[in-house]
């Protein structure tokens, strides 16, 4: 036992579900000889149900751990009541399995899946003495990494990220294990290993770069400061889905978190190409799991988990080429055991009742599907390449089928969108409903039909053909919000909406510099945490802090940028041309579509990966 | 069909585990090792368990009870065995074997109470906190909040020792469905009546459950 953790055990008793912090679970991996491994922290920047149900997690934890030379372990950021305790009792940030300091181990490593969980990443190093900028650190700090989506444009991290991992991270994650128990040996400075990684493709040390700005704030230019160091950096992508590392166990938490059930991965990557979607790109060419590999995955799951539920994940579910096989024999290994399947991401032009039957066989209240435009010139700009009527044979078939409710997710703030779009999203709902009245009295189930429209607010992300597009001011969306509550007429529809200052914050560190990197460390010192949670959100104090810092947030989110401009991201390489991107751009304005990856190959870039999709 | 009572320790950090997250740890736990186990009838079939006194949170024990309901082709060493494999490391189960009493008749639960206070205590003042014949305190119900008289809860109290800032208390308190007391209710109390600030830690641990056996106190099993 450390020193710190009996302080630790006891004040568990004063905070609000201690189980988020014991560790413990079943499936977890706790080592011996923990000071002769290689040390890696894998840290979720939000609270452990949120954090747990990360597939991504659970992927690199289990692959590290089975390495014999490595122990991986879990950290979280402690809920509020915790965090207060921490540091009123001088105990500095522990990881779950041994309970040991954040700054004991080698490499420190955040997850970064969207941008309002940055403050925790700073909140966390605070919490665990780790000085927040790299530039700091002493030799004897761990290394302070980062991969996820929000990796491929860290810069507003680019002050506090030793270096970003970026794309899967299958095989460089083992890579720059091997590169550390190196360089350990050779006995060289901080320094090197950094330069030694940066060796590796997919690894991206920022301080090797160096950034010039023109007078108007623009970028001027982007170069490595030193040599042997590539002007552009290129994602890592697993080439064969079925013969890299493949997840069979998951840590079965105690408590309940968001996501608790199986997650059983099917494909990675997108053939759809909405052009407001930035994972659409980041994660392309799609690439599949063979059907025989996925039976025997779920098998071991479903052994080692002891899970009641399975859910199958990727992009666009229904767009799996074996869907229907897949379904009918997951659904042998499963029903006996009383597991329930269920299938999140179904689009309306190609679903299917018949599978909705076989999966859903108890529950059957609420359906979800994503419009996100309201009428078929926008939906067209957007490449949503969903019709109007799609949606309404699928309204019906549904009703139909015993259903009567559905959820119908919608973007507001979209590029070209006028009053008429925002309008015709309360008629297109208009429409489901009449749909449902529309089927015989004996066939529908119940008297009346709830049609659930929320509306999220358009944040234009790097790397999608909208990155040169400026976000609606929040005035605009809170008045197209306003405009679309009054256009709803029947009490059968209700709407919900997103809080606009949240979308606005997310477009400045989406698309942001490393000018931000200050405000950052101003807000984490402002008290700024948990800025995804409604509660914890201060809009005020991150204005405070952008203004101390003499940053204008709203020259990254509202300005239109030209084509020609250098973007803070251009020397990350995700494998999807800029060309290519400022043609779907030119395109949306033309509302012209483009077909699948599996219609037609529209020559994005990503062929040069050599498999996936481009290949089949 | 028979029905197991397995008798089980909840330690080190398990203390944590809700009487929910438990049931729950329960459950899958039975299915991993695949245990025939028996499902109620109805339109949300669930497994059956029942836990003959639930355990206050934080509090860890090394005599839980659960009582689950099984197919005859499985035999009580198999349910140990299996379980044990597939059950988080601060949940073990000791014994399988059927049951003798009924849950409604317990009737009290006795804890070992390590206390470390910030200042030194005597062994005198803390037998005079429990020599009070009213020591108010307020009790939380399902319909809210009660003012009691916590002695009519305490059952037994030793001080087993205590030396400089630490004490150790042997407390056998009412339990079960009849009158129910958590223990930490009563260190709060002794707390407040020493007047000597926050206790620096507080270890409760659950020793023994009794029962009425017409008229006889007798240990649960």
């Amino acid at each position: 036992m450390n020193i710190y953790e009996r302080k630790f055990e006891q004040a568990l008793k004063k905070i609000q579900k201690p189980a988020r912090y014991i560790g413990n679970e079943f499936n977890s991996v706790h080592k011996e000889n923990f000071d002769g491994l290689v040390k890696f922290a894998f840290c979720f920047p939000d609270v452990y149900e949120v954090g747990m149900s990360h597939l991504g997690m659970k992927i690199l934890y289990h692959m590290m751990n089975e390495r014999s030379d490595t122990v991986c372990e879990r950290v979280f950021a402690p809920w509020v009541d915790m965090e207060e305790e921490l540091r009123k009792n001088d105990i500095p940030l522990l990881s779950l399995e041994s309970h040991r300091p954040v700054s004991d181990f080698d490499i420190v490593g955040f997850t970064l899946q969207y941008e309002m969980s940055y403050s925790n990443i700073l909140n966390m190093l605070d919490l665990s003495g780790i000085p927040l900028k790299s530039s700091e650190r002493g030799e004897d700090a761990p290394f302070v990494c980062a991969g996820g989506p929000c990796a491929y444009n860290g810069e507003p991290l680019a002050d506090i990220i030793d270096f970003f991992i970026l794309g899967e991270g299958e095989e460089v994650n083992n890579e720059i294990i091997d590169a550390f128990k190196e360089w350990k040996t050779s006995g060289e400075d901080r320094i090197s290993y950094l330069e030694r990684i940066s060796k590796i493709e997919g690894v991206y040390v920022p301080s090797f770069y160096d950034v010039e700005y023109k007078n108007d704030g623009t970028i001027e230019e982007v170069k490595p400061n030193r040599s042997g160091v590539s002007e552009k950096i290129k994602k890592r992508i697993v080439k064969e889905l079925d013969n890299s590392y493949i997840l069979d166990k998951m840590i079965v938490p105690f408590m309940d978190i968001v996501h608790d059930r199986i997650t059983l991965e099917i494909f990675r990557g997108c053939i759809r190409g909405c052009r407001f979607c930035q994972a659409g790109y980041l994660y392309r060419p799609v690439r599949e799991h063979s059907v025989d590999k996925l039976i025997e995955t779920a098998q071991k799951m479903i052994d080692n988990t002891g899970y009641e539920e399975m859910s199958l994940s990727s992009l666009s579910t229904s767009d799996f080429t074996c869907l229907q096989e897949l379904v009918d024999r997951l659904l042998e290994i499963t029903v006996d055991k009383r597991i329930n399947l269920s299938l999140p991401s179904l689009r309306v032009d190609n679903f299917s009742m018949e599978l909705m039957e076989k999966v859903q066989t108890v529950k059957k209240s609420g359906l979800t599907f994503a419009p996100e435009a309201g009428t078929q010139r926008l939906r067209d700009v957007i490449n949503k390449n969903v019709l109007e009527e799609d949606l309404l044979r699928t309204a019906g078939i549904a009703f139909g089928g015993g259903y009567n409710r559905i959820k119908l997710y919608f973007m507001i703030g979209l590029p070209t969108e006028t009053q008429e779009d925002v309008e015709g999203i309360a008629d297109l709902a208009e429409k489901v409903i009449g749909i449902f009245y529309q089927i015989p009295k004996e066939i529908r189930k119940g008297r009346s039909v709830t049609v659930t429209v929320s509306t999220s607010s358009f944040v234009p992300k790097p790397f999608t053909p909208f990155q040169w597009e400026p976000q609606n001011r929040i005035e605009d969306l809170v008045s197209k919000q306003k405009l679309l509550k009054e256009s709803i007429k029947t009490r059968n529809i209700s709407y919900n909406w997103h809080q606009s200052h949240v979308s606005f914050l997310e477009a400045v560190f989406a698309k942001g510099d490393r000018r931000l990197g200050d405000v950052l460390i101003k807000a984490q010192k402002l008290g700024c945490r948990f800025d995804g949670w409604d509660e914890h959100f201060d809009y005020e104090k991150w204005l405070e802090a952008f203004s101390t810092c003499g940053v204008d947030p709203e020259f990254y989110a509202y300005r239109k940028i030209d084509h020609s401009e250098i973007l803070p991201w251009d020397h990350i390489d995700i494998g999807v041309s800029k060309q290519f991107l400022m043609k779907e751009h030119d395109k949306a304005y033309e509302e012209k579509t483009t077909p699948s990856c599996r219609e037609k190959c529209s020559g994005c870039g990503a062929t040069s990966f050599g498999g996936g999709v481009c290949f089949e | 069909m028979s029905k197991w009572r397995l008798k089980f320790s909840k330690l080190g950090m398990g203390k944590y585990i809700s009487h929910l997250d438990l049931l729950r740890t329960f459950t899958r736990s039975i299915h991993r090792a695949d245990l025939p186990v028996r499902y109620s009838q109805g339109f949300n079939p669930h497994q059956l368990i029942t836990f003959s006194l639930p355990l206050a949170l934080g509090v860890t024990s090394e005599t839980e009870f659960v009582d689950i309901d099984f197919e005859d082709t499985v035999s009580s060493d198999e349910i140990l065995m299996r379980l044990n494999e597939n059950l988080p490391p601060d949940i073990r189960i000791l014994k399988v074997s059927q049951p003798v009493c009924k849950a409604r008749d317990i009737v009290s639960a006795r804890y070992i109470i390590d206390i470390t206070s910030t200042d030194g205590v005597s062994k005198e003042e803390i037998e005079s906190f429990f020599a009070q014949s009213n020591i108010c305190a307020t009790k939380k119900t399902k319909k809210g909040e009660k003012e009691i008289n916590l002695k009519d809860f305490i059952k037994d109290v030793n001080v087993l020792s205590a030396k400089g800032n630490c004490f150790r208390l042997d407390a056998l308190l009412s339990a079960g469905g009849e009158a129910n007391i958590k223990p930490d209710i009563v260190t709060k109390k002794l707390e407040e009546f020493l007047n000597k600030g926050e206790f620096e830690s507080v270890d409760i641990h659950r020793t023994e459950i009794f029962f009425d056996n017409d008229k006889k106190i007798e240990s649960f099993c």
